[in-house]
Formats: C-alpha cells, sequence, structure tokens
C-alpha cells in the first residue's frame, strides 16, 4: 500500500540506517542459499529465498491496494550488528481484482525508474519476491576481514512516522482531572492516544558463516 | 502491595524474549519509512533506494462501491466509519485507505485492522473491506493501597470502559475505602465514590466537533487538625488528635469543542455540597483545621479549561507537547458559600535524549481567596516521595496525618525512560522510568510557610507496564513514601 519512490542518493544511508537503528531481530529460518561473486571490483550477492519465504505472503499481497516490499541485503561481521555493505530492492505490488493480474514495479540501484511485471499467478509473484541476483554488496573491499553473514530482512508496508502523526487525534477522556490518585500500584490514564499495535512486518533470514576468501573472482 | 510488585515484576520476567537476537540484522522499527538519521560513515558508496511513504502512483482507476466492516462486535459501525477517509463513491486512494487503516488502530478499540478490496457488481467497482479484531476497552484507572501510621490500611480501585456503547464514550467509576480510623472503630467508614462519563469526539452539525462529560462524586473523610504537620503530641495514639470530619457529594457537566486535533476547550459548571464538624479537641488551642466552613455549605464554581496534546503515545511519549490551562471561579453568583478563584498550568514536553524518551514536567497554581482545602493544592500529591508525614491522596482523601493545603504549589520535573524489551501478550511494553522533580509551596500567596518538607527535593525510580488493561506503575519513590 505504500508504493517506493525511485532509488536516490540516500542510497545506503538510509538502507543502513535502517538496519542499525533499530532493534536486533531473530532470523526466521535456516541458513539460506548465498552465492557470492567479484566483478568489476565489486562483491555481488545471489540470494535464492524460495525455501524460506512465508507461504502466506504472496497471497498477502493479493489485498488488491498497493503494497510494498523493501527487501534488504546485508553483510554483516560475525559478532557485530552493524553491517558493513547493504543492497536493498523495492516491489511495489498491485493485485488487480478485476483483471486478477499482479502488477510488480521493481526498483533497486540498477533500475531506479523501476523494471515493471504483469504476472498472472500467485506462484510467479512468489519466484519474483523469492530471488535476488546481481545485488550489488559494493565494493570488495569492504567485506569485513573477518567471517561474516549475508542477512536478509524484507519489510512488508513499513510506515514512516509522518503517516502516523497524520491519523493522530487527541481522543482521551477528560485530563488533569480532580482526585487522581498515586499509588505503588497506579495506573496512567489515557487510552486513544497510542502508537498503533502492528502486526510484526519484518522477516529476517541469514547464510551460514562465509569469509572474504570464499568470494570468487567471476 | 509488595505481592502486587513482585507478581508484576516475576511476569516481566517471564515476558522477556529469549534468543540470540544479536547477530542478525536490525529491522527497523515497525514505523519507518523514510530513515532521518544521518548516513553513517561506510565503505560502500553506491546508490540504494529505500522504502517511501505513500504515493503518488497512478490511482487504480476503481470507484469503491461501497465500504464493509468485518468483525465488529462492540463497536458501532457508525462510530467506526466517522474515521475513515474513504467514501462510497469515491476514487479508490491507497493512501487514504492506509491513513483510515491507521487511524482505526490509533483509536484503540482494534488491535488489527486490514483493509482490502474485493470485486464490486460491476466492472469498475470495487468493495472496500475492513477486516477488525476488536480489543479489550476496560481498562484499570487506580489502584490503591496504601498504609499510614494512623491508617494502617487502605485501598481502591477504578476501572472504565474506553469505549461504552461502542460509541467512543468513555465511562470510568472508582472507590477507596479506609473504614473508621484507627481506634476510633464507632466513627463512620471513610470512603470516595467516582463515576464519570465523558464523550471526547461529538460530531454536530453547524457546531464542530463537541466535548461532552459528567461526573459525580461522594466522599466522606476526616482531616487531621493538628498543630504539627505530624500531630506528634497524639503519635501514641492518634485516635485523641483533634480532627475535622466531613462529607461532600457533588457533580459536574462539562461541554467543549474542540478547536484543532489537538487542542480542546472546556466549560464545566461543578457544584459540591459540603458538611463538616471538628471532631475530638476541637478546643485545644493547638486545633488547626484545614480551610473549611464548618456546617453545612455549597461549592460552586465555573471551571474553563484548555488542553492541548500532541505527544505521540501516552504509555512512552517521544515526541510532542501536553499543556493545559484552568481557570476556576467560585462566587455567590454561582451560589457558592466560597468565594475563590483558582490557576493552573501545566506542560509536559516528550523528547529525547541520548536516544532515549525524557519528560520535562511543569506544573504551577495559585489559589486566590476563601477556597475549601480541597480547591487548594496538596504538595505531597505532586511529589514522588515527601520527606515528612505528608503522602499523596487517594481519590482525594487523605490518610495521613498532614493537613497543610497550600495558595500556592509549583513543580518541576525530568524523567527519564530506558525501554525494556518485553512485548508479551499482557505486558505489551515496559519501561524503567528514572526521575528527579522539585516541589515549592506556600500557605498563601506571597508568602512562606512551613516547608513542605524539610527535603522538598524527591527522585523515583518506577517500572511501568502497559497491558491490555491499563499501565501500571511500581514505583520504589511510593514505596518509600511509605517509610519516610
Amino acid at each position: 500500500m505504500t508504493p517506493a519512490r525511485p532509488p536516490g542518493r540516500l542510497a545506503l544511508a538510509a538502507t543502513l540506517a535502517a538496519l542499525c537503528a533499530a532493534p536486533a531481530a531473530r532470523a526466521e529460518a535456516g541458513p539460506i542459499p548465498v552465492a557470492l561473486a567479484r566483478r568489476d571490483g565489486h562483491v555481488v550477492a545471489a540470494v535464492d529465498l524460495t525455501a524460506v519465504l512465508p507461504g502466506e505472503l504472496p497471497s498477502r499481497l493479493g489485498n488488491g491496494l498497493r503494497n510494498v516490499v523493501a527487501l534488504y541485503v546485508a553483510v554483516v561481521p560475525i559478532g557485530g550488528e552493524e553491517p558493513t555493505a547493504a543492497f536493498v530492492r523495492v516491489f511495489d505490488v498491485l493485485f488487480d481484482v478485476w483483471e486478477e493480474t499482479w502488477t510488480v514495479t521493481v526498483r533497486d540501484p540498477r533500475t531506479p525508474g523501476g523494471r515493471r511485471h504483469v504476472l498472472r499467478s500467485v506462484d510467479a509473484l512468489r519466484a519474483l519476491l523469492a530471488r535476488v541476483d546481481e545485488a550489488d554488496l559494493g565494493p570488495a573491499g569492504s567485506l569485513p576481514p573477518s567471517r561474516f553473514t549475508v542477512d536478509v530482512r524484507i519489510d512488508v508496508n513499513p510506515i514512516s512516522p509522518e503517516l502516523l502523526a497524520a491519523t493522530r487525534e487527541y481522543l482521551a477522556g477528560a485530563a488533569g482531572g480532580r482526585g487522581a490518585s498515586r499509588s505503588v500500584l497506579g495506573a496512567v490514564a489515557g487510552f486513544l492516544l497510542r502508537e498503533p499495535e502492528e502486526r510484526e512486518q519484518s522477516l529476517v533470514f541469514r547464510s551460514r558463516p562465509l569469509s572474504p576468501d570464499a568470494v570468487p573472482p567471476r | 502491595m509488595y505481592a502486587l510488585l513482585l507478581a508484576l515484576s516475576s511476569l516481566a520476567v517471564a515476558a522477556v524474549p529469549g534468543g540470540d537476537a544479536a547477530a542478525a540484522p536490525a529491522p527497523p522499527p515497525a514505523a519507518v519509512a523514510e530513515p532521518a538519521t544521518p548516513p553513517p560513515a561506510g565503505p560502500v558508496e553506491q546508490a540504494t533506494a529505500a522504502p517511501a511513504a505513500p504515493s503518488d502512483e497512478e490511482p487504480h482507476g476503481y470507484v469503491v462501491e461501497k465500504i464493509v466492516l468485518r468483525g465488529l462486535q462492540k463497536a458501532r459501525s457508525a462510530a467506526v466509519r466517522r474515521h475513515l477517509r474513504v467514501r462510497a463513491g469515491d476514487v479508490l486512494d491507497d493512501r487514504e485507505v492506509l491513513l483510515s487503516r491507521l487511524r482505526l488502530l490509533q483509536l484503540g478499540w482494534f488491535s488489527q485492522v486490514e483493509a482490502r478490496v474485493e470485486r464490486g457488481s460491476a466492472r469498475g467497482l470495487v468493495v472496500l473491506v475492513f477486516e477488525v479484531v476488536e480489543r479489550n476497552t476496560i481498562i484499570v484507572t487506580d489502584l490503591v493501597l496504601g498504609t499510614t501510621d494512623p491508617q494502617p490500611l487502605y485501598g481502591g480501585l477504578g476501572l472504565a470502559e474506553q469505549n461504552f456503547l461502542g460509541r467512543g464514550f468513555a465511562l470510568g467509576g472508582a472507590f477507596v475505602y479506609g473504614g473508621a480510623p484507627l481506634g476510633r472503630p464507632a466513627d463512620p467508614d471513610r470512603f470516595a465514590l467516582r463515576g464519570s462519563f465523558f464523550a471526547p469526539d461529538l460530531p454536530i452539525r453547524g457546531l464542530g466537533r463537541l466535548v461532552a462529560g459528567a461526573g459525580a462524586w461522594a466522599l466522606r473523610g476526616e482531616e487531621l487538625a493538628c498543630a504539627r504537620p505530624g500531630c506528634d503530641p497524639f503519635a501514641e495514639d492518634f485516635s485523641r488528635a483533634p480532627r475535622v470530619r466531613y462529607r461532600r457529594t457533588g457533580g459536574e457537566l462539562t461541554l467543549g469543542l474542540r478547536t484543532s486535533a489537538f487542542d480542546r476547550v472546556l466549560a464545566s459548571w461543578r457544584a459540591d455540597r459540603v458538611s463538616a464538624v471538628a471532631v475530638g479537641a476541637s478546643s485545644l488551642p493547638d486545633f488547626a483545621p484545614p480551610p473549611i466552613h464548618f456546617g453545612d455549605s455549597w461549592a460552586s464554581a465555573l471551571v474553563v479549561s484548555w488542553e492541548h496534546d500532541s505527544r505521540n503515545d501516552f504509555f512512552l511519549p517521544r515526541d510532542g507537547l501536553r499543556l493545559a490551562a484552568q481557570v476556576t471561579f467560585a462566587s455567590r453568583l454561582l451560589g457558592s458559600d466560597y468565594e475563590f478563584s483558582r490557576y493552573l498550568l501545566q506542560g509536559e514536553s516528550a523528547f529525547a535524549l541520548l536516544g532515549l524518551p525524557l519528560r520535562l514536567q511543569l506544573q504551577v497554581g495559585a489559589v486566590q481567596g476563601d477556597a475549601p482545602f480541597f480547591d487548594r493544592f496538596y504538595a505531597a500529591d505532586l511529589s514522588y516521595f515527601a520527606v515528612g508525614p505528608a503522602l499523596g491522596r487517594a481519590l482525594e482523601l487523605n490518610f495521613s496525618t498532614d493537613s497543610r493545603y497550600d495558595a500556592f504549589a509549583a513543580m518541576g520535573g525530568l524523567e527519564w525512560a530506558v525501554p525494556l524489551r518485553i512485548h508479551g501478550r499482557f505486558l505489551q511494553r515496559a519501561y524503567l522510568a528514572i526521575g528527579a522533580r522539585a516541589v515549592w509551596s506556600s500557605a498563601w500567596l506571597g508568602g512562606g510557610r512551613t516547608a513542605f518538607s524539610s527535603f522538598p527535593l524527591s527522585a523515583d525510580l518506577a517500572l511501568r507496564f502497559d497491558t491490555p488493561i491499563g499501565a501500571f506503575n511500581a514505583s520504589l519513590g511510593y514505596a518509600l513514601d511509605n517509610l519516610l
């Protein structure tokens, strides 16, 4: 429901900031297959999420409204939390309830304007979401000297604080009422003025540990 | 109270998620789209995309034939539809659907809201479906358990239904019971009862969005009337201490206007029937009752309030401001036996320091004229703890020996919050609050007073829990207050 804008120079900044700023999450499943290669001085990754992508995800995206799936691929040193390199791809997914087709626009650094796909089945959508080839993780020198994992995070319909602010209203009961009591277990008044409870919208997958010398030149 | 504290603490521990989370890439918070954080220095220079807010993508071109709400049990359809930003006949707009969904989630009536589109009755038409799961809307507003020297045990409970009749009204009630005073079993029981109704958002054609409320209360209490706050001459047997026994029965009607999404102006009329008698050693020279008219009297007042609250979350705000100003005017013009005016300013700003939420709290109040004690300021209500006999009141009942009520009070405080990693079904969120406050009060305007306490500073270390039945505060400061 929240389409992506074309990628800009914010780039990795945004990606890394998002990856770093938030609380850590647990990987969803066992190691995912990842193939790394060196090309023109850069490290590129191929990731296959076919076996781990939740079965209900493609159908969740078939709600007839525009959905955004942001897929991050990051190199994370073992024992560290901050990625040293990252790639992001954004899928804009819209299921047409009358045509029964999926229109998917894929944006990444190679196609900032987006590549448009019209798909006729959930299986085709699943295949498109699950395969990431040629994910440019940046200069080979940016790989950590020690062992690392390639982690993949998928965010579904991320919501910005600005959006939340757009719908917020002060609707609490009478404030500053007389007779408020103070106690060791005193309740704090207020109810309606709160952040919405959202279902977990992030999925995290991780490769087996890799070492820098395991990246063959292509 | 310590048993409850322990119970909550152990629940909190049980709810802490375990497992190895450290090495996974940190997902952004649920609400992140355009990170505001400056770019971190790093070796990678390629341009990548970040998901962004919605959106001016090409529209579907479909028209919303009708809107269907599924899963409603208690909430009324009309009350829910009022908050939607999409109407039948509109061209389907994803952004408006998303904003509608967020709005419903923010109401607090639903734990889950999903939106989807189905085929309509003809090509080009669609049915917009919102599927909701309702959540509990009955919360605990007060949970009181306390002890003082003259009152070994007292307690109470308050509950509120935040979606009364499924229309978004609030209906609440609370009580505190203290029984007969220690050593005086024949005396009347002390209690406070309070009930309230509040409609925070009433759209009235031609008038805008109104606010309406009504409340009623009944109290039977006592204030010890010693010249010294601790009633020291009677420390061996407080049953012999002079006292003022009183009853209050009253009500309040409120009407207001919502001047913006975050502001409202309220006008109330409040009436209190008061009966007060002096009991015990009232003929002693050191009989020092709090301000009250003995016999039967009326306190009738007009109260005008302005409130602004833009905090992003009531439990753990990281952004926004709460401001309130209130003027109370009581006069014979309104049938009152008390002539006074009361002024109150409150402010709380929420922001972050070193990445953690910090609240700055300020309050200043003044009373002019012949205000009864219950319209004055009780300094212990404003502090985390008081070094001395005073103890914060419960539903306006004072169970301490200190009956010093002031004409002026000011409080400044800072509270820092350290969020805890708790995301259970019951203990949904929690944080450790570290706070400090300074309170200054004086018995009369422009004058000094005996110090509210020998140490007007207080601090607190508290665990705050957000649960489906309300937010709870397990406070070390309060526990300390019972000891000091």
